[in-house]
C-alpha cells in the first residue's frame, strides 16, 4: 500500500525547491572534493553546474525511454516506471560527475527488471546495449549493489499504472462517460511523459494517475469533474479536494513543460564531463580496473575465530559509496 | 546509520544458506543478536539474485510477530548482508532431536502461530511459496516465525499472471504444482500448512516422495484418482496427460492418521484437498473447533524456550 510505503515517507519531497537543494548540495559536495585547487569564479569552466547536470539528466531520462521502448523482449509499462524512479532517485543523492548517467541508466534498468519480475538474464539484456557487450554486463553487475544501497535498498515502487486501472473500473461502474476505454490513447500518452518529470518525486501515484485520466477525457472533449467532485472526494471534505485539484494541475503543467534539450548544448556538456567525471568511477580508467581487481581478489569469508571479525572494508567503500556520508 | 559491517560482532557461523554463509552476530550498540546472512554475488552469473529480491521486498512489505524481521542491510565487498533477526531454533530440529517436546498443546500453538503468519502474509498479497518445517524457525521465547521468503511473491488476485511451477520443497508441494500449474493461487501455502501440521501430530512426513513423480504418485494413491468433483479442472494441467497412475480410492483419512483426533483428522483433510476452491484459507483454518477443544494451544510460557548459545 502506497500509504504505509517507503516510496511516500523516503522518497516523496514537498516541493520542486527541496529537489534542487539535494541536486545542488551534491554538485557542491563532488566539487569541493575534487576542485578545491581552482578559483571560484573558475569553477564551473570545469565542473558541470546545476543547471549543466539536469539538461544532462533531462537528456539521459530520454535516452531511458527510448531504451526501454526498443528493448526485446517487449518490456511491460511497470519495469520502465521503476526504473525512472531508481534513476531519479539515485541522482537525488549523487552526482553525474561522480557517476555517468549512461552507466547507471543500464543499471536502474536491470534492477527494475528483477524487482518487477520481468526476468531476463544478463546476456538477454545486454544484447540490447549498442558497443561492447561484456563490458557493458561487467559495468551493471558492478553497479547493482551501489544502486541498490543508494535506493537505500527500497526496492518497491508504487506506479501509477495500477491506480488508472482502478478509476478506469471505477469509472465505468459509475459514470455515465461513453465508452471510457477511448480514454487509454491519452492516458498512456501522458503517463510516458510524467516520468520526464520530478512528478513521481512529488506526488502520490494515484494523483498522477488521476491527472492522466482527467487529461485523456479533455483531450477527448469530456468532463469528469463532477466524477472527481461529486464522486470521488464527495465525503473527503473542501480541503482535500482542494489539494487535490492542485496536485492535479501541478502534474498536468509539468507534463507540458516537458522539452527536449538542444543537443549542441548537451554535447558541449557530454564532453566537459569526460574531463571532470571522477575517474574512480570510470570503467576505462586505470584506477578503475585495480580497484576491480582487488575487490575480487578479497577474502569473502570473514574470519570466525574467537576475537572479533575482521571488519575491513577498506578499498570498498570508495568504490561502493564515495557519496554516502 | 547502523548499516555497516562495523557494528557488529560474528559470534560464530550457523549455517549455509542457498547463496552464501549465515553467521549469528551481536549489534554492538544494541547488544542485539542478530544472523548475517552473506550473499556472495561475485560468482553469480546475472548479478543479486532474484530471490534475494524476493526476499527483501517481502521481508520489507511484512510486519508480523511471526515472520521474520529483516532489520538492515550492507554491502562489504562484493556480497551484500542481510541483517535478520535471530531464531536459535526451528520445527525441523523440534521434528528430529526433540520430539518429546511437541505436545499436543504446544503443536497447536504452533499450528495457530504458523496459520497468523500466513494469514498475514495472505493479507498482504504475499505467498511465499516453500513453507516447510525447516523454514519455519522458532526464537528464544518460543515463538515460530516464518522464515526464508526467497520464493515469496506477490500475486494479483485475479490470478492473471503465469508463476513457475519449479517452487515448494517437494513433501509440501501442492498437487497442482506437481502437475506443472502455471496459474495457481495461495492457496499452495495452505496444502503446505497441510503437510507441516500432519507431520507435528504423527511425526511422521504425510507424503514423503523420493522424486516428483513419485510425489504425485503417493497424493494419489492416498487421496484417490482425482475426478472432476473432487478435482474441477486437473485434466486441463500442463502435466497431466504426461503420465497416468494406476486407479485407486481415497485412502479413509483415519488410516492415513491413524490414532489422531477426529478434529485434528477433519482440519488437515480441509487444507489437503485437491480443489482449491475448498481448500480453506489461513482465515478459516484459525476459526477451526480443533483450536477450541481440549486440550487448548499451550500458552507461550508453555512453549519449549529454545537455548541462546546453541551453535550448529
Amino acid at each position: 500500500m502506497f500509504s504505509t510505503s517507503s516510496q511516500r515517507k523516503f522518497w516523496t519531497y514537498r516541493d520542486e525547491d527541496e529537489l534542487a537543494d539535494l541536486r545542488g548540495k551534491h554538485n557542491l559536495n563532488y566539487i569541493s572534493k575534487h576542485g578545491a585547487h581552482i578559483d571560484e569564479i573558475q569553477r564551473y569552466n570545469f565542473f558541470l553546474s546545476p543547471d549543466e547536470e539536469r539538461l544532462l539528466l533531462k537528456q539521459y531520462e530520454l535516452h531511458l525511454k527510448e531504451f526501454c521502448k526498443r528493448f526485446s523482449p517487449p518490456m511491460p509499462k511497470g519495469v520502465v516506471g521503476t526504473a525512472f524512479h531508481y534513476f531519479k532517485r539515485f541522482y537525488l543523492y549523487n552526482s553525474t560527475m561522480d557517476y555517468h548517467p549512461k552507466e547507471i541508466l543500464a543499471t536502474c534498468v536491470y534492477l527494475a527488471c528483477k524487482v518487477e519480475e520481468f526476468n531476463v538474464s544478463i546476456g538477454q539484456f545486454v544484447a540490447n546495449i549498442k558497443g561492447d557487450r561484456d563490458k557493458a554486463s561487467d559495468i551493471i553487475l558492478n553497479n547493482e549493489l551501489l544502486l541498490m544501497q543508494q535506493l537505500n535498498y527500497h526496492l518497491t515502487i508504487h506506479n501509477p499504472f495500477r491506480p488508472v486501472e482502478g478509476f478506469l473500473i471505477d469509472i465505468k461502474t459509475r459514470c455515465s462517460l461513453a465508452n471510457p476505454e477511448r480514454l487509454r490513447g491519452g492516458i498512456d500518452e501522458f503517463l510516458e511523459k510524467v516520468f520526464l518529470t520530478d512528478a513521481c518525486l512529488l506526488y502520490a501515484p494515484s494523483q498522477i494517475a488521476l491527472a492522466a485520466v482527467l487529461h485523456a477525457a479533455s483531450k477527448e472533449q469530456e468532463n469528469l469533474d463532477s466524477y472527481v467532485t461529486d464522486m470521488l472526494f464527495r465525503d473527503a471534505g473542501q480541503d482535500k479536494l482542494a489539494i487535490l485539484i492542485e496536485a492535479v494541475r501541478k502534474i498536468r503543467s509539468l507534463v507540458k513543460m516537458v522539452e527536449s534539450p538542444a543537443r549542441e548544448k548537451v554535447r558541449i556538456i557530454e564532453k566537459k564531463l569526460d574531463r571532470c567525471r571522477n575517474q574512480e568511477n570510470n570503467p576505462d580508467s586505470e584506477i578503475y580496473k585495480r580497484r576491480m581487481r582487488e575487490l575480487l581478489d578479497e577474502d569473502d569469508i570473514p574470519h570466525t575465530g574467537p576475537s572479533r571479525m575482521s571488519l575491513d572494508t577498506s578499498g570498498v567503500t570508495t568504490v561502493l559509496s564515495p557519496s554516502a556520508s | 546509520m547502523d548499516n555497516d559491517v562495523a557494528n557488529y560482532s560474528v559470534i560464530g557461523r550457523i549455517g549455509e544458506g542457498a547463496h552464501g554463509l549465515v553467521f549469528k552476530a551481536k549489534h554492538n550498540p544494541t547488544g542485539r543478536e542478530v544472523a548475517l546472512k552473506k550473499i556472495l554475488i561475485k560468482n553469480l552469473e546475472d548479478g543479486i539474485p532474484v530471490n534475494v529480491m524476493r526476499e527483501i521486498k517481502a521481508l520489507q512489505l511484512l510486519r508480523c510477530k511471526y515472520i521474520i524481521k529483516l532489520y538492515d542491510m550492507f554491502p562489504r565487498g562484493m556480497s551484500l548482508v542481510l541483517v535478520l533477526e535471530y531464531m536459535c531454533s526451528g520445527l525441523w530440529d523440534m521434528l528430529h532431536h526433540s520430539q518429546q517436546e511437541l505436545t499436543m498443546p504446544r503443536v497447536k500453538s504452533y499450528a495457530q502461530m504458523l496459520l497468523k503468519g500466513t494469514r498475514y502474509m495472505h493479507a498482504h498479497y504475499v505467498m511465499h511459496r516453500d513453507l516447510k518445517p525447516a523454514n519455519l524457525l522458532i526464537n528464544h521465547e518460543g515463538i515460530l516465525k516464518i522464515a526464508d521468503l526467497g520464493l515469496a511473491r506477490l500475486y494479483w488476485p485475479d490470478g492473471g499472471r503465469p508463476y513457475s511451477h519449479q517452487v515448494a520443497t517437494r513433501w509440501y508441494r501442492a498437487p497442482e504444482l506437481l502437475y506443472g500449474a502455471r496459474f495457481y493461487t495461495e492457496k499452495v501455502d495452505l496444502w503446505a500448512v497441510g503437510c507441516i501440521l500432519a507431520e507435528l501430530i504423527t511425526k511422521q512426513p504425510l507424503f514423503a516422495g523420493e522424486s516428483d513423480i513419485e510425489q504425485l504418485a503417493i497424493v494419489l494413491q492416498h487421496l484417490g484418482t482425482p475426478n472432476e468433483e473432487t478435482w474441477p479442472g486437473h485434466a486441463e494441467l500442463p502435466d497431466f496427460h504426461k503420465i497416468t497412475f494406476p486407479e485407486s480410492t481415497p485412502t479413509p483419512w483415519p488410516e492415513l492418521l491413524p490414532g489422531v483426533e477426529p478434529d485434528a483428522v477433519h482440519l488437515v483433510k480441509s487444507l489437503v484437498m485437491y480443489d482449491t476452491n475448498k481448500r480453506i484459507s489461513a482465515k478459516e483454518a484459525l476459526k477451526h473447533q480443533w483450536f477450541h477443544n481440549r486440550p487448548q494451544p499451550a500458552p507461550l510460557e508453555d512453549m519449549p524456550k529454545p537455548q541462546m548459545n546453541k551453535l550448529k
